[in-house]
């Protein structure tokens, strides 16, 4: 039955519920709607209601005409769909048309990793109206009925699947463009391009979460086996050896990592009493817990960054009696150097106030500004670590005689790399760190690769960072002591009372 | 003269009934002319050379995009000759091969209908079309999948690429009639062309698209030459 009882309006203005009266004449009412607008096909009613939506929501990016041409297009990478063209990344169909309801999802969940939010906030009927609206944009492109997807019958996850997934990945050459261990870094990664043209980056397989049609199983399989219309990404339905070896890829991709980020909040730093090694890939750090930093990109000044590569660091770090160590880690599709023009050093950096406040004011957080500056432990491919002092973005000076060291090393789309600094420091411009103290820390990340240099970035706001209690050996020694000295007690008194009664 | 007009209309008569009925399967056999087609280029070649970065075992350290092949005496390589409207032509199935990361051949030929895709590369190749009158497809061909079948039912000039290797180009040219893609020198035989009236077309992948109507005469090879224009 079409939809006729619009009372709400397409802005979707507070209803009343309607009295016995009402709802007579609304029956009437609707009775009569349901005569007239039977005659007109039913989705021709709901496109006219969901362009109003469009035009509200939707046209900013997918533009007027509906050609992924709207004024925030060019800022936005992934770009937004053309909607002309009729071709749906995410569908759940053999052939290529989406059904209503692949739309209706895309639209309710949003994409994650791009631009397109979820429109959950609105009203069901409208995110309806908004998927028969879009359909308009290409007509002939819906005439073929869409054709749903038979999935080989599902195998669930085990060592043995995921073992059999694996070879298939190797088989199949994933690896080609989502790297050896998933990261997004395969050789072909740079050079790919969607079907307008736009270069596209292949999923990042360790983080499933940023998958832009969700990260369950049966979506993923979907993805395996039908593609990404329109993206390089192929068909592998009739490309892997057995059918089920769908499930064995999916089953070894969802083994890659997390199903979300995890992310911390606050970052714990672990007394340890042995010495730090520099080296990112020693066992001692794999002890560690890692604490997961997420990263936005900065949109506040110009140039603005409002698609960052770098969304996830994990920290892990450590001090004993005489320094403080950072291990991060990252994704990085390529090493970096830069040539200065389009591709610039890869780095990051940490931030802290150059002295620990003592109320609550801290720097501001975006590097600092020119009265209150910021200390930043930083690192840049080329030039390794260093201890600069920032007033701004754009105002960094490397502060004489810092004494900060570290080693980085890149393996397969990541980044790890120890940081090094002797605790205590000296000097205005340079903190001491203090156990115990909640101590303001901020994150800020470069991908030279994808373009990113200077205000062009990733960052965090102030997170706060704490040095754990030092480990000492006196838990060792107090508690028997104290139970010695107990017992002592205990003795003497009961030799009193002996010595009393014998009396 | 009466008599001679006479036996004239008779002649004329009995020869197009005969025509008439034996016609189609003559056109397809014996009963048609070949056409010559010569395709010729005024301007520069326009070949690109890339650094290949992957798979150099098997696709070499050098890519060549040949976007426009000029031969000896200006002869315009690559491109597709075809007569659309010549009815009773032998089915043509094409065979496209992945092999040394390129398309082989460059520009192939095919009746509307089913086509062969191999992949000779012992790598991940993936075939990815930009057609719009047939469905388009993106298909993985991994090492092991030597040979795959593809449907191509409606006429159109088909883009293939390979996302794995940006450089691999091939065109796939879906036409009715007769049709064949010019050698090095530039010239394209269209074989048993019925006799008559027949629309003769050229399409080259970046310099477009030309016809002209020629006259067939069964038994007899016709010439037409073509001169494409830069763009």
């Amino acid at each position: 039955m079409p939809r006729t009882n619009r009372s709400g309006g397409p802005c979707g203005s507070p209803r009343t519920p309607p009295s016995p009266l009402d709802r007579t004449f609304g029956s009437i009412g609707l009775a009569f709607f349901a005569v007239v607008f039977t005659a007109a096909p039913a989705w021709a009613q709901d496109a006219n209601a969901g362009k109003v939506v469009y035009e509200r929501k939707c046209v900013g990016c997918h533009g007027e005409k509906g050609d992924g041409k709207g004024a925030a297009a060019e800022l936005l990478l992934p770009k937004p769909r053309d909607f002309t063209k009729g071709l749906f990344k995410i569908r759940s169909t053999a052939n290529k048309t989406p059904t209503d309801q692949d739309l209706f999802r895309i639209v309710s969940d949003g994409m994650p990793g791009t631009s397109m939010p979820p429109w959950e906030v609105l009203p069901e009927r409208d995110r309806r109206n908004v998927v028969a609206y879009i359909k308009t944009f290409a007509p002939e492109a819906f005439k073929e009925p869409p054709k749903k997807l038979e999935l080989p019958k599902e195998v669930g996850s085990s060592e043995a699947s995921i073992k059999r997934g694996k070879e298939m990945f190797e088989a199949i050459e994933c690896h080609k463009c989502h790297g050896t261990e998933g990261r997004a870094d395969g050789p072909s990664h740079p050079e790919l391009k969607d079907e307008w043209g736009n270069p596209v980056a292949p999923a990042n397989l360790t983080k499933r979460w940023n998958f832009r049609g969700g990260r369950s199983r049966t979506e993923i399989a979907t993805r395996i086996a039908n593609g990404v219309l329109g993206t390089p990404m192929p068909a592998f339905l009739e490309a892997v050896e057995k059918p089920e070896d769908i499930w064995h890829l999916t089953n070894y991709i969802v083994s890659l990592g997390p199903d979300s980020p995890q992310p911390a909040t606050l970052v714990t730093v672990s007394s340890v009493k042995d010495a730090i090694p520099d080296d990112p890939a020693a066992d001692f750090w794999k002890k560690i817990t890692p604490n997961n930093i997420l990263l936005e990109g900065q949109v506040i000044v110009d140039p603005r960054n409002f698609n960052p590569a770098i969304d996830l660091v994990s920290v892990r770090a450590v001090y004993n009696d005489k320094e403080i160590a950072f291990h991060l880690t990252w994704d990085d599709p390529s090493e970096t150097k830069g040539d200065g023009k389009t591709t610039f050093p890869d780095a990051i950096s940490l931030q802290f106030a150059p002295q620990q406040p003592t109320g609550t004011e801290r720097p501001y957080f975006l590097m600092g500004d020119a009265t209150d500056g910021v200390y930043l432990l930083r690192w840049e491919q080329g030039k390794g670590v260093g201890e600069l002092s920032a007033h701004g973005p754009t105002k960094l000076a490397a502060i004489p005689g810092g004494e900060a060291s570290g080693k980085a090393v890149f393996k397969n789309g990541q980044y790890a790399l120890v940081m090094k600094r002797s605790l205590a420091a000296t000097g205005t411009e340079r903190p001491s760190f203090r156990p115990r103290v909640f101590t303001p820390v901020a994150f800020q990340a470069w991908e030279g690769g994808a373009g990113e240099s200077g205000p062009k970035m990733s960052l965090t706001s102030w997170y706060y960072l704490r040095l754990e209690e030092p480990q000492s050996n006196r838990r060792f020694f107090i508690p028997p002591a104290v139970a010695l000295l107990t017992f002592a007690v205990l003795g003497l008194i009961v030799r009193a009372a002996r010595s009393r009664a014998v009396q | 003269m009466r008599k001679t007009f006479v036996a004239l209309t008779a002649m004329a008569l009995v020869g197009s009934a005969v025509m008439f009925a034996v016609g189609p399967r003559l056109a397809g056999a014996q009963g048609g002319g070949t056409v010559e087609v010569e395709v010729k280029y005024n301007g520069a070649p326009q070949v690109e050379k890339l650094k290949v970065n992957k798979d150099t075992e098997k696709c070499g350290q050098e890519a060549t995009i040949e976007k426009v092949v000029v031969g000896s005496n200006k002869g315009l390589a690559n491109a597709v000759a075809s007569a659309p409207n010549a009815k009773g032509a032998k089915p043509i199935k094409a065979v496209v091969d992945q092999h040394g990361c390129k398309f082989v051949p460059h520009v192939s030929v095919m009746a509307p209908g089913e086509m062969e895709l191999k992949n000779s590369d012992d790598i991940l190749h993936n075939i990815h079309t930009y057609s719009t009158a047939n469905p388009a497809i993106n298909k993985a061909q991994p090492k092991f999948k030597k040979t795959m079948t593809e449907k191509f039912e409606k006429p159109e000039m088909i883009k293939l690429t390979c996302d794995v290797h940006s450089w691999m180009l091939g065109w796939l040219a879906v036409v009715p009639g007769i049709a064949a893609v010019t050698d090095t020198n530039g010239v394209a035989k269209l074989e048993n062309v019925p006799a008559g009236k027949q629309k003769i077309e050229v399409w080259h992948e970046t310099l477009g698209k030309q016809d002209k109507e020629v006259d067939v005469k069964a038994g007899q090879t016709t010439k037409v030459s073509f001169e494409m224009k830069g763009k």
